[in-house]
């Protein structure tokens, strides 16, 4: 096992340098220049230019290219070209509301959307179900920021239980910290929630199917027994795979959710990175999210052998 | 391995990641009455005012660097850090001297020599500093308090440039820092300003902290603009960013927030219905909308086909497409200096007036040569008052019968893409839209757009002897007269020649709980004189 997740951590190895290559590719060719936005309004063509030289973007692609990738391999991700701070250190400030997001989200989604999917399973066809179908579809039709803006109206102007906007870290409380992400967590969950509501759902009724939960029932065991027990465990493989790839999800709905909630995680980080061709933020924040996508694939190969011991590697 | 060694070793590790050194600062909770929460208009995302020029940069920097001189809400130049200048009988020597005891936030002296290196930083940047630096003999400390500035020929403007409020301002720094090449950025932010920068709690996009300085003297005068007494009356000033405009709105009703610079117009109704929240304008300097031409491709190589489309254009339309149906908020500009300062000037402004004359324009469109080509008009669609104007252009184009090549895009490839000097088919283009700060168009001196120099031009590349001949003519004015009869002339120049087409002037609001008191209006917001109650 351990040999395998080395072999795995190893093999993501020329998957980055493949990204590497392909982010900073397109960012060469894509229109837009840091120098123009640095420079402000006013500025005339001959300052633009000057500070293009100053930043270096004057250079040919594969001198910058080649500088860009020494650096990284000495672990450097670079510098800022507006703030004139590291990459690693802007991405280390962001990194825990965006992880304290997706936990929560995380947390959220499995605590409610397992159980859904599983009640609308063992109720297949009832009033139920097509309620919890019903709240799916919802989920998967409304878009995060429409979410977002109703929770925030309802639960903070109307009822005042919760801020609108914000983060504050752990160390600061639990409550504190919690509060902050409780309405952005449900708003980026709602798709994620429905998508692993309804394989839930899907899995159960294949696996209620089976021979081996007849004999369950004929044993005499209980509805919940069956259920949790039994048939979830054996439908947990495609859940897990579910759960993992809605992870990319999850980084793709932070960086709308971040921003109606006005969260300084790594979703806004990326979206101002992007708007002002800061090259190196963007450059390492993909990068990041490459890794991440890989390590989390590589997690859920890992999950399967707890899941269902059968699986080895 | 076991999973339960797996599952046990994932949650200490987001535990760890959770509670430890990934924590950010906290960003909307611990509010007292002596922290003012602000939202600005745009993201603080460096902290050089002479790198990078942008507004929001300049807003920021005005807390924390001062300036020798300061512009009042009367537009005049009024001391600040200076105690007295005096100048030669043949107006070439300028010796100023600094008031006693300014200190910078490390608490050092400021001298002479942290002045000489700060304008020469300065004046390798700002069009009027270049203008300056062009005629200097020499820039150099007398002693610690006094220096002196040696020109060739006089330079009638010097207070103003030391003064205004135009991006870069002619802030001071230490020597240190000042020595850096203007075309790189600084990473120390000491300056002598009211309020000292909490580089530890920057978050570049989120959040930016100013303190007080205990050490800061302020004059005596009454606080006017970037003049007088600067009385800091809160401990610390932080700027929250937030780039959506709902959220920030809800967080202003919530009270999360205390004052917001730039409410969208379509949410200030709201925001005037709330009882605790003030609404007023911010800036009475304004904008002014704008789109330019590119003087280097057919169609608009040719006056006529810029007279014809300036002719046949609606700014009722423009303003409406921006502002809404608030008339209170908009006027028509025809000219284009700032409504309701001392230079304003309508003079040429006929061709903006009146029932607009399609038929006219495009007989004027046939008389330049115009057959059909296409006009490559770029809008930026992620900034509202680009967009906006890009729709309304596009039909105006349209209605002249000419074929627009639309170019729906974002700020960034706008801001990239204008630069370019190829023919439009080819990477360039034809139009595009922006506005300018009111502040930025009260005189020809920080006003680029208006020149038309050609080559050297602002992007349209516009070519004007006239426009240019009145601009020196404002620049060598002795008196307010001269200075108004010279940007009558200019006003009609550049509306002959169409440097640019004004598509109006506009206002926008800013927006304060009402337990904040003490809001300037002006072209940026000042937070001297601001308190704060529970």
């Amino acid at each position: 096992m351990l040999s395998y997740i080395l072999r795995r951590i190893v093999a993501t190895l020329p998957v980055m340098a493949i990204v590497a290559l392909f982010v900073f590719s397109l960012l060469y060719i894509a229109p837009g220049d840091p120098a123009v936005v640095i420079a402000g309004d006013q500025a005339s063509p001959e300052d633009v230019e000057r500070i293009r030289q100053g930043l270096g973007l004057d250079r040919p692609f594969l001198i910058q290219f080649g500088s860009w990738v020494w650096r990284i391999l000495h672990g450097d991700l670079g510098t800022s070209i507006f703030t004139n701070l590291p990459v690693s250190a802007m991405i280390g400030q962001r990194l825990g509301p965006t992880l304290s997001l997706m936990t929560v989200t995380l947390l959220l989604t499995i605590v409610v959307a397992v159980p859904l999917g599983v009640v609308a399973a063992w109720k297949a066809g009832s009033f139920i179900d097509r309620a919890i179908m019903a709240f799916a579809v919802f989920g998967f039709s409304l878009p995060v920021f429409v979410v977002g803006y109703v929770l925030a109206y309802i639960f903070a102007l109307e009822l005042e239980w919760l801020p609108v906007q914000g983060y504050t870290p752990l160390t600061e409380g639990f409550w504190p910290w919690l509060q902050n992400l409780i309405l952005p967590a449900i708003a980026l969950g709602c798709v994620y929630i429905a998508l692993v509501a309804r394989i839930t759902r899907a899995t159960m009724l294949e696996v209620l199917q089976q021979d081996y939960i007849r004999t369950a029932r004929a044993k005499g065991l209980g509805q919940g027994g069956i259920l949790f027990i039994h048939a979830l465990k054996n439908a947990a493989v495609p859940i897990v795979t579910v759960i993992g790839i809605g992870i990319a999800l999850l980084i793709g709905g932070a960086v709308v959710t971040e921003s109606v909630f006005a969260i300084p995680g790594l979703g806004r980080l990326t979206i101002d990175a992007i708007l002002r061709r800061d090259y190196p933020v963007i450059q390492g924040i993909v990068l990041l999210f490459s890794f991440v996508y890989v390590l989390v694939n590589l997690m859920i190969d890992v999950t399967y052998t707890l899941v269902d011991p059968r699986i080895r590697y | 391995m076991d999973r339960r060694t797996v599952l046990k070793g994932l949650a200490g590790a987001g535990g760890l990641a959770l509670s430890g050194g990934l924590s950010a600062p906290a960003i909307a909770q611990g509010a007292s009455a002596r922290t003012l929460r602000f939202v600005p208009q745009a993201n603080l995302a460096n902290f050089d005012p002479i790198w990078g020029t942008q507004y929001v940069v300049r807003n920021a920097a005005a807390l924390v660097w001062d300036t020798l001189y300061g512009i009042d809400s009367s537009l005049q130049p009024q001391r600040q850090m200076v105690e007295s200048e005096e100048t030669s009988d043949d107006g070439k020597t300028w010796t100023f001297k600094l008031r006693p005891g300014l200190k910078f936030h490390d608490g050092e002296p400021v001298l002479s020599k942290d002045v000489v290196a700060s304008l020469s930083r300065w004046a390798a940047r700002d069009p009027m500093g270049l203008m300056i630096k062009a005629l200097q003999q020499e820039l150099t400390a007398v002693d610690d308090r006094t220096f002196k500035w040696v020109l060739k020929q006089p330079f009638p403007k010097m207070l103003y440039a030391l003064a205004k409020n135009n991006s870069p301002c002619a802030f001071i720094m230490p020597e240190r820092i000042a020595q850096t090449d203007p075309f790189k950025q600084i990473g120390d932010y000491v300056g002598s300003g009211p309020m000292k920068f909490a580089k530890g709690e920057w978050v570049p996009g989120a959040k930016a902290v100013f303190e007080k300085f205990a050490d800061y003297v302020p004059r005596q005068e009454k606080a006017s603009w970037l003049a007088g007494g600067k009385q800091i009356l809160i401990d610390r000033v932080e700027w929250i960013v937030m780039p959506d405009a709902a959220t920030a709105a809800a967080a202003l009703q919530n009270g999360e927030v205390d004052w917001w610079e730039s409410p969208i117009a379509d949410l200030v109704p709201v925001l005037k219905k709330n009882k605790n929240i003030s609404v007023d304008i911010g800036d009475p300097l304004g904008n002014i909308g704008s789109f330019r031409m590119n003087f280097l491709y057919p169609p608009f190589n040719d006056v006529r086909a810029r007279r014809a489309v300036l002719m046949a254009m609606s700014q009722e339309d423009y303003m409406r497409a921006i502002i809404g149906d608030d008339n209170s908020l908009w006027k028509p500009l025809p000219g284009y200096f700032t409504p309701d300062t001392p230079l304003y000037s309508e003079m040429g402004g006929e061709i903006l007036k009146g029932k607009r004359n399609l038929d006219a324009a495009k007989k004027l469109l046939a008389e330049s040569g115009y057959s059909g080509q296409p006009v490559t008009c770029l809008v930026a669609q992620d900034q509202p008052i680009t967009k906006a104007q890009g729709d309304v252009t596009a039909d105006l184009l349209k209605q002249l019968g000419m074929n627009v090549d639309f170019v729906a895009t974002d700020w960034g490839t706008v801001g990239s893409r204008r630069a370019a000097k190829t023919p439009p088919g080819q990477g360039g283009w034809n139009m595009f839209h922006t506005w300018h700060a009111g502040a930025d168009c009260i005189n020809p001196a920080p006003y680029t757009a208006i020149r038309a120099n050609g080559d050297k031009a602002w992007f349209g590349w516009p070519t004007s002897p006239n426009t240019e001949k009145e601009v020196s003519s404002w620049f060598e004015a002795k008196n307010l007269d001269e200075e108004k009869a010279a940007i009558g002339r200019l006003n009609k120049a550049a509306l002959d020649d169409v440097v640019y087409a004004p598509t109006g002037f506009f206002l926008s609001y800013t927006a304060w709980r009402k337990n904040v008191s003490g809001i300037a209006k002006g072209p940026l917001p000042f937070f001297w004189g601001v308190s704060k109650t529970a």
